[in-house]
């Protein structure tokens, strides 16, 4: 029970591109964009059982025909310049309930993609999730990347776009990502492999939507594309951001004016180093996150 | 058996190419433990074996119900006489495919199961005076013929539907078929208003089936009063309060209640039940 390659493919130098659903979805929609657009070829899988509760089953005329399970695999693409080896998740192992990875399925998995990535003699690792930020809906996301070692910051600081959590406004350079996108990076460093998470901001008030949020994800992808020297064309997520941007725009008029008005406050911020005062101050800041909490606890007590 | 198992059998069963029944423990209607209870009363069931909970529920304490502690069980009982082994079991709340494994590696390696019989309840929409159809999922296509002689409903068509997951029993069903166990998993309508005390009319079309099947020879009188007995405080309740009559009617005539009053009627069955009618 483990890994399962279908065959064993050739390849240089190799980078692995790994995601799992989270918040938005934007990781997962990055990588598998450019798994698609690159044509990306399945080579393997995780075996599902000892991680998933199964998630469909087909009963036809009485007989149960089949039982599917969330799936966990790997892909390959040979480009100039250095391979690339895709992992996509469908879903985190998770255990009493939580809503991310986390305990001895989450380890043991990211053990497995990890093994996968040693035997092809991965040189780096991305993964890619979401950072929830105080943003509008209307302005671009930034992606905060964290690498897993200190000889990746100067590499960083080059990529367009890009944050490193020192740079974010009251971070002090901490945090925490949670989750596989985030355990993975742990791994990688405890078996010696470089590691970099790319996180494309969402909206505070959008985190809990069940929503997609593609203009994280195409910011993610800029980075990774030019990472990866891979062209991309990002016509299909512009297209999807236009549609989702609609469904929010319809749920942003439902938000009451006064927690509007505050919201609207957030098309004012310029991404301010921590030294300088923002055009939004702190307590202001916190009036807001608390009247988003408040409008959607509200909302959840009508149900 | 390796050092990790959960399996832990007390004392090997005489059982050759016997037959398992399993019965979740907290299924609706008390359907489960009902079934699994009255067969080892009636064919004198042994313990003897069980699956440790460790692995497989959330060890932060117990449980409370019905004023006493629970603690998750996973029993096997054998039958040797009736060539049957009955599970009575908790549903596991991780670690899924170990559990089920661990329930098929009992079946096949201590009591060389042939057959595999999975009971389960589905809540329904409709009056307790309607007759029930007991329905069936296959795991082969064999079963399904063998099941032809009985009264059930084979030919279910069904896919999972967004936001919905496959229930243990189609699991435990699918992994049986890697083992080339045929088995069913045999479902029974109970309505609503009964999903969470008793519903005796469902516990005896289940038993009747399995009765029937396996040959069990077992005489049902006393659960027939005791359905005799549920029918009759299910009419003082309808002619004590004519709300619970006028909801059980428009049910009897096939319509459908409001969220509120399906909810009122539930609350007003049970206070009444309970109170002994």
């Amino acid at each position: 029970m483990g890994i399962r390659l279908y065959q064993e493919p050739q390849l240089e130098n190799p980078i692995l591109v790994a995601s799992w659903p989270g918040i938005g979805n934007i990781g997962i929609i990055a990588v598998d964009t450019l798994r698609s657009i690159l044509e990306a070829e399945e080579f393997g899988e995780i075996e599902p059982w000892e991680f998933f509760y199964p998630k469909k089953v087909l009963i036809r005329k009485g007989v149960l025909e089949s039982l599917e399970f969330p799936s966990s695999r790997f892909y390959f693409k040979r480009v100039c310049g250095g391979d690339i080896i895709f992992f996509i998740g469908e879903e985190q192992p998770t255990e009493g309930g939580r809503v991310y990875a986390e305990g001895k399925k989450a380890y043991h998995m990211a053990n497995l993609v990890l093994d996968v990535a040693e035997k092809f003699k991965c040189r780096r690792i991305y993964t890619s999730g979401a950072a929830v930020a105080l943003i509008h809906h209307t302005a671009k996301p930034r992606v905060w990347a964290v690498p897993n070692g200190p000889g990746l910051v100067s590499e960083i600081k080059t990529y367009q776009n890009t944050v490193l959590m020192s740079a974010i406004e009251g971070r002090g350079g901490h945090g925490n990502i949670t989750g596989l996108n985030g355990l993975l990076l742990g791994v990688a460093k405890k078996r010696g492999l470089e590691a970099i998470c790319l996180m494309g901001e969402i909206p505070v008030y959008l985190q809990g939507l069940p929503l997609s949020y593609p203009r994280a994800s195409k910011s993610v992808l800029e980075i990774l594309s030019h990472s990866l020297q891979v062209e991309a064309n990002l016509d299909t997520l512009d297209e999807l951001d236009q549609k989702v941007q609609q469904r929010i725009e319809e749920f942003y008029q439902q938000i009451p004016l006064e927690v509007r008005g505050q919201l609207d406050r957030l098309k004012q911020v310029a991404y301010a180093q921590p030294a300088e005062p923002g055009p939004i101050t702190e307590e202001e800041e916190r009036k807001i996150v608390e009247d988003v909490e408040n409008f959607f606890k509200k909302r959840g007590e009508r149900g | 058996m390796n050092r990790e198992s959960p399996i832990t059998v007390y004392r090997e069963p005489d059982l050759h190419e016997s037959s398992l029944v399993l019965g979740w423990s907290e299924d609706a209607g008390d359907l489960g433990r009902k079934v699994t209870d009255y067969l080892n009363l009636k064919l004198k069931g042994q313990e003897f074996a069980e699956i440790e909970p460790g692995d497989f529920f959330p060890m932060g304490g117990v449980a409370i119900r019905d004023d006493i502690a629970r603690f998750p069980e996973s029993k096997f009982y054998a039958c040797p006489d009736h060539g049957l082994v009955v599970l009575q079991t908790d549903s596991p709340l991780a670690e899924w495919h170990k559990f089920l494994n661990s329930v098929l590696d009992v079946a096949e390696h201590h009591c060389h199961v042939t057959e595999l019989y999975v009971i389960g309840a589905m809540i329904s929409f409709g009056a307790h005076t309607t007759p029930r159809q007991l329905l069936a999922v296959v795991n082969a296509a064999e079963m399904k013929e063998i099941l032809s002689q009985y009264d059930l409903s084979r030919d279910m068509d069904y896919q999972t539907q967004p936001g919905e997951r496959p229930t243990l029993n189609s699991f435990l069903l699918w992994l049986a078929r890697e083992r080339n166990i045929p088995g069913v998993s045999v479902w029974v309508p109970i309505p609503f208003y009964l999903a969470a005390i008793e519903d005796a009319q469902a516990h005896k079309k289940v038993l009747s089936f399995l009765n029937e099947r396996l040959g069990l020879k077992i005489d049902f009188c006393d659960l027939d009063q005791e359905i005799r007995k549920q029918n009759e405080q299910l009419a003082q309740a309808r002619s004590h309060f004519p709300q619970i009559d006028d909801y059980i009617s428009r049910l009897e005539s096939n319509l459908m209640l409001s969220k509120e009053e399906n909810g009122e009627l539930v609350k007003k069955i049970e206070d009444f039940l309970k109170e002994g009618g």
